[in-house]
């Protein structure tokens, strides 16, 4: 019978309470584990490399604090909740409010990155190929810019369909996936920020 | 309960018209797991083809003392290919078509967590193999500067900096293998997502198969261990493209930290390897010894202690480097911990098959000479961890033999016997056994000629990669026997890829069943329908099919 | 928000003649492709990069319309002429054997003495030992302190190399260094034997009062060379060997009175590393 392949006496019980982990929330979490290790190799390779530099110019002569993008970019792993927040209440206005605050704060980072790096280059002369300080120190932050630039074209790709009335309430699982994305990046930020302008300087 | 009339001659499963475009575009846009872990499977086998002659051209050159069967460049990109061809192309998506084809239907779920993701991965795993292969005609061209790769599978530094290898020969090593790690990474995540959220109902960890369970070891070791490998690939391309130093020696740059990152990835990347071949071992030694798997707890405690200690003994490679003595007793040491729970397994199917109704059909077969050729391979291994032994033969044809026993006397004969017990699964129809027997001892005759003499040639001093020797150090033998071997191997694979292809035409129906299995891939048909299971199967032990075969006496009270 | 269930993206809505499946798309084969060629203007021409990226934007476009805002599914129909052949039943039974059952040899410890008195019979084992010991440098040399500084040799550096006369003397350091050492050992070696003297296969007092201390006497005479080979020439092994006897009969004694407790051995390994609880269900089954 093609039920005794399937079913034993008493299972059906089991069916009904069976319940498993969420497939995309496992993906998520597995994806940043894998992201963690990528990132471990280029903060090892900076530690290794720190005070190896045969020429200058060196971090503590041109490194300078990143406070406000620091504080802009943590702040936006808040306001990206409040958003989330609005979004499992229904309220559309205010996701799309909070989710503009969290794009232009990511935004903010990235500008004080380039504006960064063109001092850097422009100015201080220091490029990837200059020292080891140049190489680690672009390739660091580099990779870790890059992903924040991902997490901002996701960002903004939400914000666009939203605001051409797309119904995005839809989509609260890949909402909530983005921005645990978007947490894991200002996380790695607080790692690379204590690497590379606090330990290396 | 309803009853449902079985025709018992069924409609027969190819469909007789040939409609190419519509064949092709049923291959290229499936998201359906069992297709893709073909695809994964069959592109293997045909890298693994390609990757097997290389292996030949090499044995010819070096047959014979002072040999010219190729010159010397193509002799450094024959072993460089054949080495990145053998775990990349070969080993990876090896790992990755077997879950693909099997998890699904061991936890009896319809498909992969993530169906297109998976699709993606198979695809950009098989364009990335090709673009390394595009070396061949593209770079500097055929008999350019560049051309294929050719500083080693390993790739050390300084060799690969833009000084000492010009054209895109490097480029092309570093690219190939970077884009086809997507894949891995992509089917790695999609295989833990799948076992951890898809199980059907009443498969809790505890009654997983075995093969499931190695498997998810397998996923999360290639999430942590292939990432460092891009890292390193990444800054690699960085020096060459950007002028970056990381491992440049002029500005200050290590040689050493490329060996670090890449045997961080490396090391693991061997058990990434093996870990199919322990998973099959799992299931066939069973199976055709009739008694559960010895031990299971134990088994899964084992693989998972692997999982984590594999990743802590990367420096084992590295003991000729010149690192401190504190770093040499700590890898020397990691390493042979790292016997203990391989040991443990090994026993394990052993106790497996004491004492049971062993079968020796060929499936069998590969597994005990798995398990001899592997224990072998484990010993050299602990020999190799021994820091002083080590130093006396390092890069020499010991470690040749050595590995080769691990990867083709472990994993490649383990793989075999996993082709035949599966094939009828898959095909729907048996394989020739007479042929199988044929293939089987061609090869383990073929592989022990090749890579036992291997062993004395390195104890007499015979480094890798060399490209030819001069007559009157001993080796000449070894070398002789050890080409007679491949010669033989390279029939036996010959005479398996008749056997696949001729039964899936004019084999024997296999039935569902036919080795009265235990598992729930045996309980829907031979081969699944693309839903996997008409109802989704609830189970209650570790051993579903016995349970429903003997239901006076089901695993279910007894665990 | 789609509820998760079991059976993933495939057969969400399953119907009685078909199955819910995620329908084929080309977009990730495409997408790989594009990023494939991306990669590969780095080695050959900056033109086949801009394809590659290209391609690789519209896949990402194809791809987004697949599964936004909802996964497209094809509904497959149930093929019945390719069910399952039923599953034959088979009366044998297997025989299963249980740990203790006649016949099966017990080699896993279901009870143990308490390692309290592991502890307790290795420390006065190990006093035994000591007043010994001493009496033995009494005798020879005049001088309790003798095996003291002697035993102490192994981890003090410089007392191998002391003469006869400063071993006969008392040594503050040498005596807490060997008081702890013993000690410790002696409490160790007690609780290995709380936990495995039920394990001897027959005759318990002769093992653990005879036999273990010669293994142990052959052990230290083998390897005492290279841990201490000033100590080495000075050890008088008979009497060392009555040492070790006094231990193991006095300590094995003193551990063999206390009362058995039970292990968990014969729960299963999930249980007794607390990952598994069982439920009254189980517990009324066992």
């Amino acid at each position: 019978m093609a039920e005794e392949n399937v079913l034993t006496a008493g299972a059906l019980t089991l069916e009904q309470d069976w319940k498993m982990p969420d497939r995309g929330t496992v993906g998520i979490i597995f994806l940043i584990i894998t992201e963690t290790a990528l990132f471990s190799i280029f903060v090892a390779a900076y530690l290794i490399y720190i005070g190896k530099s045969l020429v200058g110019p060196y971090p503590k002569d041109v490194l300078e604090l990143p406070i406000l993008a620091t504080i802009c970019l943590l702040s936006s792993s808040g306001t990206i909740v409040f958003a989330e927040h609005a979004l499992e209440k229904g309220h559309l206005g205010q996701f799309k409010l909070w989710w503009i605050v969290t794009i232009c704060l990511g935004l903010e980072f990235l500008t004080a990155t380039g504006l960064e790096w063109r001092k850097l280059i422009v100015h201080d002369h220091l490029t990837i190929s200059t020292n080891l300080f140049g190489t680690t120190f672009y390739s660091l932050v580099g990779l870790h810019a890059s992903h924040v630039t991902v997490g901002m074209v996701f960002l903004l790709l939400v914000l666009a369909v939203t605001l051409f009335r797309f119904p995005i309430e839809t989509q609260k699982r890949r909402v909530k996936f983005l921005s645990w994305y978007w947490h894991f990046v200002d996380a790695v930020w607080v790692v690379v920020f204590t690497v590379v302008y606090i330990i290396g300087r | 309960m309803a009853s449902i009339d079985y025709p018992l001659e069924r409609p027969d499963i190819e469909d007789t018209g040939w409609h190419f475009a519509e064949n092709l575009y049923r291959w290229i846009a499936t998201v359906d797991h069992k297709k893709l872990g073909l695809m994964y499977i069959v592109s293997a086998l045909i890298f693994l083809c390609v990757a097997g002659v290389m292996a030949v051209v090499i044995r010819l050159q070096l047959a014979f003392p002072n040999g010219h069967v190729v010159d010397p460049d193509t002799y450094d990109r024959l072993f460089t290919m054949h080495g990145t061809t053998m775990v990349f192309l070969v080993g990876m998506p090896i790992v990755a078509g077997l879950s693909n084809y099997l998890v699904p239907l061991m936890i009896g779920a319809r498909d992969m967590a993530f169906p297109r993701l998976n699709s993606f991965g198979f695809w950009i795993f098989l364009f990335g193999g090709l673009l390394l292969y595009y070396s061949y005609i593209g770079g500097s061209g055929l008999s350019g500067a560049g051309s294929a790769p050719d500083v080693g599978w390993f790739a050390y530094a300084p060799l690969t900096t833009k000084s000492f290898s010009r054209g895109h020969s490097v480029d092309y090593w570093a690219l190939g293998v970077l884009v086809s790690g997507f894949g891995s990474i992509a089917s790695a995540i999609n295989v833990i997502a799948t076992t951890i959220s898809l199980r059907c109902p009443g498969m809790t960890l505890s009654k997983m198969p075995m093969f499931v369970w190695v498997m998810l070891v397998d996923a999360w070791l290639i999430l942590i261990a292939l990432p460092p490998l891009s890292a390193g690939q990444i800054m690699l391309l960085l020096d060459r493209y950007l002028g970056a130093n990381f491992f440049n020696t002029q500005h200050g740059g290590s040689a050493v930290l490329w060996q670090h990152i890449f045997w961080i990835f490396g090391h693991p990347e061997v058990y990434i390897l093996i870990f199919p071949a322990f998973a099959i071992l799992s299931e066939l030694v069973p199976i055709f010894s009739r008694k559960p798997l010895f031990g299971r707890p134990a088994m899964v405690g084992a693989v998972v202690a692997i999982g984590f200690i594999s990743l802590g003994v990367w420096a084992h490679h590295m003991f000729a480097v010149g690192m401190t003595s504190w770093s040499n007793t700590f890898f020397a040491a990691s390493s042979m911990l790292v016997g203990i729970p391989t040991g443990i397994k090994i026993f394990n199917w052993t106790a497996t098959m004491y004492g049971g109704r062993i079968r020796l059909l060929t499936p069998m077969l590969f597994c005990c000479a798995f398990l001899l050729q592997f224990l072998v391979a484990g010993l050299t291994g602990i020999m190799l961890a021994v820091a002083p032994f080590d130093w006396q033969l390092h890069d020499s044809y010991f470690v040749v033999a050595h590995f080769h026993f691990t990867l083709a006397g472990g994993l490649v004969t383990a793989l075999f016997g996993g082709f035949y017990y599966w094939y009828p699964k898959v095909a729907g129809r048996m394989y020739n056994e007479t042929l199988a027997k044929w293939h089987f001892w061609l090869f383990i005759i073929g592989f022990n000629l090749t890579f036992i003499p291997l062993h004395f040639a390195g104890t007499l001093g015979m480094p890798r990669r060399i490209y030819t020797y001069a007559p009157g150090r001993g080796w000449e033998i070894w070398n002789q026997l050890a080409s007679l071997g491949a010669l033989m191997q390279a029939a036996a694979v010959t005479l398996f890829a008749w056997n696949v292809i001729y039964s899936a035409i004019k084999g024997e129906p296999a039935g569902d069943d036919p080795w009265d299995a235990w598992t729930l891939e045996w309980g829907t048909t031979s081969p699944p329908p693309e839903y996997n299971f008409e109802k989704l199967p609830v189970v209650r032990s570790s051993r579903p099919l016995w349970d429903l075969k003997h239901p006076n006496d089901p695993d279910w009270k007894y665990e | 928000m789609s509820i998760e269930t079991h059976h993933g993206e495939a057969g969400e809505h399953t119907e009685a003649t078909h199955i819910q499946l995620p329908a084929p798309t080309f977009w990730p084969m495409i997408f790989a492709f594009g990023i494939t060629l991306l990669f590969a203007g780095l080695v050959t021409f900056w033109a086949v990069g801009v394809v590659g990226a290209i391609i690789a934007f519209r896949s990402a476009v194809g791809w987004w319309d697949n599964v936004i805002p909802h996964e497209e599914h094809e509904e497959l129909p149930i093929d019945p002429a390719h069910r399952p052949a039923p599953i034959l039943v088979e009366d044998r039974s297997v025989v299963r054997v249980q740990v203790g059952e006649q016949g099966h040899r017990m080699r896993i410890p279901i009870e143990v003495h308490p390692y309290s008195a592991g502890i307790v019979g290795g420390l006065i084992g190990g006093a035994a030992m000591a007043i010994l010991a001493c009496l033995y440098g009494l005798v020879t040399q005049h001088s309790i302190w003798y095996p003291v500084n002697l035993l102490a040799g192994v981890v003090v550096p410089g007392l191998g190399e002391a003469s006869l006369q400063q071993l006969r003397q008392f040594n503050g350091l040498a005596f807490v260094a060997a008081l702890i050492g013993h000690g410790i050992l002696s409490a160790l070696v007690g609780i290995v034997y709380a936990a495995i003297m039920p394990m001897f296969p027959k005759y318990a007092p002769l093992w653990a009062g005879i036999l273990v201390p010669l293994f142990w006497s052959g052990l230290v005479a083998t390897s005492l060379s290279i841990l201490n080979p000033a100590l080495n020439d000075r050890i008088s092994w008979p009497w060392f060997v009555v040492c070790q006897l006094a231990f193991g009969l006095v300590g094995g004694y003193v551990i063999a009175r206390s009362t058995n407790i039970q292990t968990m051995q014969s729960l299963p390994l999930a249980q007794r590393a607390a990952l598994h609880f069982p439920t009254d269900d189980t517990k009324s089954e066992r």
